[in-house]
C-alpha cells in the first residue's frame, strides 16, 4: 500500500491538470473579490438590491467567501481532475502497466485514491489561501483593521469544501473507470453536475406541490447547497435557512463518496483491462 | 532432459460478451530458462493470451499458472516482467521519472533505474519527456519497466513493433542480452525472421487455437534438396523413379526431395540424361515462414 501511495504521489505531484486547476480556482477567487470590490464601493453597478456589502470582504469573512466557489466552479474543477486521473490511465495504456507490476487491483485503486485526496485537500487549501489573500488586500487597501476568523471555523470550512471536492472528484472517479476514457467521463460528469441535477430536482419539486421535495433532497448538489448556505453572517445580508440539515447532508454526502468510489473499485476490480 | 515449466496453461480460452472467440483452448507450456516465441498473424490471440497470464484480462475457462501462482496474483506479478501491447507511460513526465514511478511500485532502488537505462541504451535521454520519444525509444523504456524487478519471467508483446530496421535489431540484441540462463523470456510476434534468430521453441496460434508448439529445428524439420528442372512432370516421375513417393513432392513448381545433398550429382546425371534441363539444384531448408503460413493458412506475399 505505501509503494503505491509513493508511485502514485510521485506521477501525480508535478501532473499539469492538478496544478492549472490549482492556479486556476485561485484565479477565480481573486476575480470574485475583485468584482465584488467594485461592486461594494460603486453600488449603481450592482444589481443586487443595496449593492455588496464591503464587510464581507474583509478577513474575518473569507471562509464564508470561499464557499462560493467551492460549489459549483469547485466542484466542476473535482469532476474534471477525478475524471483525468482515471480516465487517463486507460488511454495512455498505463493502467495495464501499473496493474502489471506487484499490487493488487485494489490496492492500486486506494493508493490513487489517497493522492487524489492529497491533491483535494491541496486545492481547499489554495481556494482558502486565495480568499484569505484577496480579503487582505482588500482590508490593507480599504484601511480595515484585520481579523481573521476563529481556527474552529476555519476548520469547519476546510472540511465542508473538501467534502464538496471530495463528492464530485469521487464522481469523477468513477465515470472515468465507468468510461475507460476522460472525455467522456467529464462531460458526462460536468452535464449532471450543471444541468441535469438541477432539471430533475426542480422537476421533482415540482411535482404534487412537493410533496416529493424529501426525494430531490437526496441529490448531493441540494445536500451541498445546504452545508455550504450554514456560512454566512449578518455581512451577507438575509439568507433563506436550507431545507436540510447541516448534519444529515454531511452525511448523506460521505454516503455520496463511498458509493462512488466503491462502485469504481468494484468497476476495476471485475473488469478487464484491454 | 527434465523441464520444469514457468508457464502452464490448459484448455484456456476466452469468449467476449459479443461471442467472439478470441482464444480456444489454448494448452502452451514455456519452460524455465528459455527464449520462447509465440507466433501468429495479427489478431490471432497472442495479446489477449498475454494479457491472460499477467491478470489483465479473465479467462473464460481454462486454467493458468504463471511462475507458480494465479495470473494476478500479486507474489506471481513481482516475479514477471511485462511490456504488454505496446509501452504504457505518462507523458508528461520524463523516461527516467516513469521508470522512478514502477520502481516505487515494485520497490526498487532508483540506483537500478540508472541501471537497467543504461543496459537499454537510454540514459542520456532519459530526462526528455516521454510524450517527445520516438517509438524506438518508447520501446526501450517499455523493456526497461519490464526488467526492473530482475524478473524470473520477461514477457514482451511485439517488442520491435513500429521500429525501423536498425531499431529492431537493436531489439534483437536487447532481448538477447536479457535472456541469460535462468531467465525465461516469452516475446510474441509475427515477424518470423526475429523469432527465427533469438527463440529456442516457437508455439503458434491461428484463430484463437495454438497450432503448434516444439522447437524451432523440429518446426522447420529435415532438410532435403530443391530441384526446379522443365518439363517438371517428366523430372518429377524420374525422381519418384529414383526415391520413392514418399520423399518427392512439388511445391510451387519445384520439386523437394527428403533426402540428403550427397545424391545431388546423382540427381543431375540422371535428369540431363533423361533430356530434363536442370535449372537449379540445391540443398534446401524450410523456413519458420514456410511452416507459419503452412499452419496458420494465410496465403505468401499476400
Amino acid at each position: 500500500m505505501i509503494a503505491t501511495i509513493k508511485a502514485e504521489w510521485r506521477k501525480n505531484r508535478f501532473r499539469p491538470a492538478f496544478l492549472v486547476s490549482s492556479g486556476v480556482i485561485a484565479a477565480l477567487v481573486a476575480f470574485f473579490y475583485a468584482t465584488n470590490w467594485y461592486l461594494a464601493l460603486h453600488p449603481a453597478a450592482s444589481q443586487r438590491p443595496g449593492g455588496t456589502n464591503i464587510l464581507a470582504l474583509y478577513p474575518d469573512q473569507f471562509v464564508n467567501n470561499a464557499m462560493g466557489a467551492a460549489y459549483p466552479i469547485g466542484a466542476a474543477i473535482a469532476i474534471v481532475l477525478g475524471a483525468l486521473l482515471a480516465g487517463s490511465e486507460y488511454s495512455w495504456g498505463t493502467m495495464k502497466t501499473m496493474l502489471t507490476q506487484r499490487s493488487g487491483r485494489l490496492t492500486t485503486w486506494l493508493g490513487r485514491v489517497v493522492i487524489f485526496e492529497v491533491w483535494m485537500a491541496i486545492v481547499t487549501v489554495v481556494l482558502l489561501a486565495a480568499a484569505a489573500a484577496s480579503s487582505l488586500v482588500v482590508a490593507g487597501f480599504q484601511g480595515h483593521a484585520i481579523a481573521w476568523p476563529a481556527m474552529v471555523d476555519l476548520g469547519k470550512g476546510f472540511a465542508a469544501v473538501l467534502l464538496i471536492l471530495s463528492v464530485n472528484g469521487a464522481l469523477g472517479l468513477a465515470l472515468g473507470t465507468l468510461f475507460k476514457n476522460s472525455a467522456a467521463a467529464l462531460g458526462v460528469g460536468l452535464t449532471y453536475l450543471l444541468a441535469l441535477q438541477i432539471i430533475v430536482v426542480q422537476f421533482i419539486d415540482a411535482v404534487n406541490n412537493g410533496a416529493y421535495k424529501w426525494l430531490g433532497n437526496l441529490f448531493d448538489g441540494q445536500n451541498a447547497d445546504a452545508l455550504l448556505s450554514t456560512f454566512t453572517s449578518a455581512a451577507f445580508g438575509p439568507s433563506t435557512p436550507a431545507s436540510i440539515a447541516p448534519n444529515t447532508a454531511v452525511t448523506v454526502l460521505f454516503i455520496y463518496v463511498a458509493a462512488f468510489l466503491v462502485i469504481a473499485a468494484g468497476l476495476l476490480r471485475q473488469r478487464d483491462v484491454t | 532432459m527434465e523441464h520444469t515449466t514457468i508457464v502452464e496453461t490448459h484448455s484456456l480460452t476466452k469468449r467476449y460478451g459479443s461471442g467472439v472467440l478470441a482464444v480456444d483452448s489454448v494448452d502452451m507450456s514455456v519452460r524455465r530458462g528459455e527464449v520462447y516465441g509465440f507466433l501468429g498473424p495479427n489478431g490471432a490471440g497472442k495479446t489477449t493470451t498475454l494479457r491472460m497470464l499477467v491478470g489483465l484480462i479473465r479467462p473464460t475457462s481454462g486454467t493458468v499458472t504463471v511462475v507458480g501462482h494465479a495470473p494476478g496474483d500479486p507474489a506471481g506479478l513481482a516475479k514477471i516482467g511485462s511490456l504488454i501491447e505496446g509501452p504504457g507511460f505518462y507523458p508528461y513526465l520524463s523516461g527516467r521519472e516513469n521508470l522512478r514511478v514502477v520502481a516505487d511500485l515494485v520497490g526498487v532502488s532508483h540506483k537500478r533505474v540508472e541501471e537497467i537505462l543504461d543496459l537499454v541504451e537510454l540514459g542520456s535521454r532519459a530526462g526528455r519527456k516521454f510524450g517527445t520519444y520516438s517509438t524506438g525509444m518508447k520501446q526501450r523504456v517499455g523493456v526497461a519497466a519490464a526488467l526492473l524487478k530482475d524478473p524470473e519471467l520477461v514477457i514482451l508483446d511485439e517488442p520491435s513493433n513500429g521500429l525501423d530496421p536498425q531499431g529492431m535489431a537493436e531489439m534483437r540484441k536487447l532481448i538477447k542480452d536479457i535472456s541469460h540462463s535462468d531467465r525465461t523470456v516469452l516475446i510474441s510476434s509475427h515477424l518470423l525472421g526475429e523469432v527465427e534468430q533469438i527463440c529456442d521453441r516457437v508455439g503458434v496460434i491461428s484463430n484463437g487455437r495454438l497450432v503448434t508448439q516444439s522447437t524451432v529445428q523440429e518446426l522447420v524439420g529435415e532438410k532435403g534438396v530443391l530441384v526446379k528442372a522443365q518439363p517438371v512432370e517428366q523430372a518429377e516421375d524420374v525422381l519418384t523413379r529414383m526415391f520413392g513417393h514418399e520423399v518427392v513432392s512439388r511445391q510451387n513448381g519445384s520439386i523437394h526431395l527428403k533426402i540428403t545433398p550427397e545424391n545431388s550429382i546423382e540427381i543431375n546425371r540422371r535428369l540431363t540424361s533423361a533430356g530434363i534441363g536442370v535449372s537449379e539444384l540445391r540443398p534446401y531448408e524450410r523456413s519458420l515462414e514456410d511452416v507459419f503460413f503452412q499452419l496458420t493458412g494465410e496465403k505468401q506475399g499476400s
